[in-house]
């Protein structure tokens, strides 16, 4: 235990060293929200978008860079570059340094939504979450079906490089179909489906609903549950340390 | 199994595909000794002592390390066993002083990592993240890594592969007081000055077979088929006076040297016959047999070309 502790803190020290991760997982999302806040002119939600698309359109971008490329680069590198191996011939099994990212990614999350909560509700003037039990709930596993996907990238592409390339490339089409682009009613009927079930459009549809005060749609939980599972299940099937 | 050796490799074997990496090598190494081997790149050096180490299976033979299975036994042997490995990295920007820590974390009983690093001259980089380190530097904190479990055994692979020659005879005196310390070594080289200089015995590894085995200048003798040497006389000299001597096998002329080959008797015979005519010889070269040869005559290709 002691060890994933102290590779936990070491992990963490080289984590925020890495600015250009900083920049976005922490600041992206800071900035898309203050930008697009201060560009609503206050007449009020229409085209059926939630209140809180803005925010909860930051916590996916932030939470999903986290999960599709910092994690899996992280990861890759490590077994690319030989330390996965190296600590293979220590006392230390290696899992315990994919536990370690696994809680300093999940804690950097954790910091993202709450940063984003904190500076919606207290600088931009959203509401506080209307069902905070709920809200977490779908942060969460938002969150974690996020770093699921990354642990699969790691355990099915090579390199460092790789990850996050294939990252990106899942990215982008991520944030197209959770409509990023195209909240609420302007996302054509025929490819609503592909939000209500997609890790990042189900992650932000239930914080959004979440955030109204409903109960997220089961649908939505169902579908970050499902990605979870499957992509432990294969990252278990198909990881290598090296 | 003899109580005396540390480690035991039996027959081993590892394939890899098609490739064959090792065909069949068998090694003992003796507690306290450095144990090179020794051979050009990919004659299977690395795998064998990946498999020392129980980084990998072998598909035949075994490989015992203090009597244990280094595959099944891994809490043990992780503990018995510090790695250097080949083409191994750190985190970019993780600090010499973090990764001590953090291999320190690793193990039940480990050394103390500050005064590891004082040992190994690398204090005054404590806070030096490991990408801005120099490739002594980095080799030396590899070294403390392998170190920091206060291993009985430390495998150095490639120690000293792209340093300048003064960091490399720094890290030679550093491999001599970590053996002086009590840690049997195992060291991997395709430097054959570097294995001359450091080991107490050398395996020579070629085409995953081992080829000799035996200390440095056991293996030179092994190699050596014949003594030269070469030598002006004054006044004139009949090749049949040299003939004539039961030491000598041939006398060829090189200009005004006289070139003579013949067994280990060559050089005091010559020089008894050539003083008792009144012509010691003079200019006189003896030629010296090095473990480059020896690696030429027993493998029948120079070492230090091999991989070029």
């Amino acid at each position: 235990m002691s060890q994933t502790l102290t590779l936990t803190r070491i992990e963490s020290k080289l984590f925020v060293r890495e600015w250009t991760t900083l920049f976005f997982v922490f600041v992206l999302p800071i900035g898309l929200l203050t930008i697009f806040s201060l560009m609503d002119d206050g007449s009020g939600s229409s085209d059926g978008i939630p209140a809180s698309f803005l925010p909860t359109m930051a916590i996916g971008i932030g939470v999903g860079i986290l999960g599709m490329t910092t994690l899996p680069m992280i990861l890759a590198g490590y077994r690319e570059k030989g330390v996965l191996r190296r600590m293979s011939t220590t006392p230390v099994r290696p899992v315990k340094l994919l536990i370690a990212q696994l809680l300093l990614h999940l804690a950097a999350g954790v910091v993202v939504i709450a940063l984003i909560v904190g500076l919606g509700t207290l600088a931009f003037g959203f509401e506080l979450p209307g069902s905070p039990v709920p809200f977490v709930l779908s942060a969460l596993l938002y969150t974690v079906a996020q770093l699921a996907i990354g642990v699969l990238i790691a355990g099915l592409v090579p390199t460092a490089k790789g990850a996050s390339i294939v990252g990106n490339i899942l990215f982008f089409p991520s944030m197209f179909f959770a409509g990023v682009w195209t909240p609420g009613d302007l996302m054509p009927e025929s490819i609503r489906w592909l939000r209500d079930i997609t890790p990042m459009g189900a992650g932000m549809t239930s914080m959004q609903d979440a955030w109204a005060g409903q109960w997220p749609g089961l649908v939505h939980l169902a579908a970050l549950v499902t990605a979870t599972v499957a992509c432990v299940v294969l990252a278990a099937r198909f990881f290598r340390w090296e | 199994m003899p109580e005396n050796n540390l480690v035991e490799v039996s027959h081993l074997r590892k394939t890899y595909g098609a490739t064959v990496a090792v065909d069949d090598v068998s090694l003992t190494v003796r507690p306290g000794e450095i144990f090179g081997i020794l051979g050009p790149n990919g004659a299977g050096k690395t795998t064998t002592v990946e498999s020392i180490a129980g980084l990998r299976t072998p598909d035949a033979g075994t490989v015992r390390v203090a009597g244990l299975d280094p595959r099944k036994r891994r809490t043990e042997i992780t503990s018995l066993i510090g790695v250097q490995l080949q083409a191994s990295e750190l985190p970019e920007r993780i600090k010499a002083w973090e990764a001590l820590e953090l291999y320190a974390s690793f193990y039940p009983d480990p050394a103390d990592p500050a005064e590891l690093l004082e040992r190994l001259g690398l204090t005054a980089v404590r806070d030096t993240a490991f990408a801005k380190l120099s490739g002594g530097q980095k080799q030396r904190l590899s070294i403390a890594l392998a170190l920091i479990g206060n291993p009985k055994i430390a495998i150095l692979d490639e120690l000293t592969t792209g340093l300048d020659p003064q960091a490399r005879r720094d890290t030679w005196e550093l491999v001599k007081q970590i053996r002086d310390s009590g840690v049997t070594i195992i060291l991997v080289t395709h430097f054959m000055e570097e294995a001359e200089y450091l080991c107490d015995r050398i395996a020579i590894i070629d085409n995953g077979l081992v080829v000799a085995l035996d200390t440095p200048a056991g293996l030179v003798d092994s190699a050596r088929v014949e003594q030269r040497i070469s030598f002006r006389v004054p006044g004139s000299l009949d090749d049949s006076v040299l003939k004539a001597l039961p030491a000598v096998d041939s006398v060829a002329r090189d200009g005004d040297r006289i070139v003579v080959t013949g067994n280990d008797d060559l050089l005091v015979e010559v020089v008894v016959e050539l003083a008792a005519r009144g012509q010691a010889p003079r200019d006189l070269h003896t030629e010296q047999t090095t473990l480059d040869d020896a690696f030429l005559a027993l493998a029948g290709r120079h070492l230090e070309g091999a991989d070029r």
